[in-house]
């Protein structure tokens, strides 16, 4: 039973690297976009630490997004 | 309604639609998996290998999914200038070279042992592989230009000529002799697949579809930030 399943009659090189092609670039992509997403996160609170406190206020009044971001940067880190 | 579009609406949108999706996606993955590989049945003339199916084909329809929104927002920008739809189309296109690249791979290894042949110059492979071409064309604009306004330009010319290609790869397998079988699913008429096949194929159309949404919504964010990021500059 269980090596009919990992053999798949025969198929089974084709199957499981068919499987396994999909899940490991699948992965790959998942991990490099998240990796991507949070590099820019982490720009994104460095530029804000450049502003003095005055641009800092006027910069977070004028965007949502920016202070969105802001929030969920800081629970990241 | 033009409120709710706003960017920090989209934004806070996103936020949670990409909580949902990570809350839901493990299990529908091993309901889908649990389906694919052990449930469903072996064909009565490929055996086991027919399970290739449950990747490769939904990898293909996103594949020309993906390529034919670039195209509609493509025109759509080239008409009214909506800058979101460009930022939308850059967050798809390399969604849509993954997907046709895992068509083409799986195809290839389904190939092997069903036609004897890991790759044959016949219309439907060919067109696919145009298609990646396309999207590799289009992605490339977006890293060799810096100017916005060319990089628009470009890239709807590359996702309007590429978009020739589509219905070339749909009815490949009828214009012309080709090893690829044809579609046994149609949106019209009745579709030649057992419902014990079908039903795996449309759960592991589900699991794909909910991973395309998630990468497409991180990838969205991440324009979103980059944006604001160069904006912070200007204070």
């Amino acid at each position: 039973m269980m090596s009919d399943f990992i053999t798949m009659n025969g198929y089974g090189f084709y199957v499981w690297l068919s499987f396994g092609f999909v899940f490991i670039s699948c992965a790959v992509v998942y991990f490099k976009t998240k990796k991507t997403l949070k590099k820019y996160e982490q720009e994104f609170l460095v530029e804000i630490q450049t502003l003095s406190l005055e641009e800092k206020n006027k910069a977070l009044e004028n965007s949502k997004v920016a202070r969105q971001i802001l929030a969920t940067s800081s629970k990241i880190n | 309604m033009l409120k709710f579009f706003s960017s920090s609406n989209i934004y806070s949108v996103i936020q949670k639609l990409i909580k949902f999706i990570n809350s839901i996606f493990f299990l529908i993955l091993v309901i889908g998996l649990t389906f694919a590989l052990v449930l469903s049945p072996p064909d009565y003339l490929q055996g086991d290998v027919v399970r290739i199916m449950y990747v490769h084909v939904p990898s293909a329809w996103i594949g020309l999914a993906c390529f034919s929104v670039i195209t509609f927002l493509s025109i759509l920008n080239f008409i009214f200038k909506i800058k979101n739809f460009y930022l939308i189309n850059k967050s798809v296109a390399p969604i849509g070279l993954l997907f046709t690249c895992l068509a083409i791979v799986t195809g290839s290894l389904w190939g092997q042992p069903t036609w004897g042949t890991w790759w044959a110059w016949d219309a439907r492979l060919t067109s696919m592989l145009v298609l990646m071409l396309f999207y590799i064309l289009y992605i490339l604009t977006f890293k060799l230009f810096k100017k916005e306004e060319l990089i628009i330009k470009v890239s709807s010319i590359i996702a309007i000529i590429g978009s020739i290609n589509l219905p070339i790869i749909k009815y490949s397998v009828e214009w012309w002799t080709t090893l690829h079988q044809p579609a046994s699913i149609k949106i019209t008429g009745s579709s030649s697949i057992h419902s014990e096949m079908m039903l795996p194929l449309m759960v592991m159309l589900l699991v794909f579809l909910l991973y395309a949404a998630l990468i497409f919504l991180m990838k969205y964010k991440t324009e979103i930030v980059r944006i604001k990021k160069n904006n912070f500059k200007r204070y």
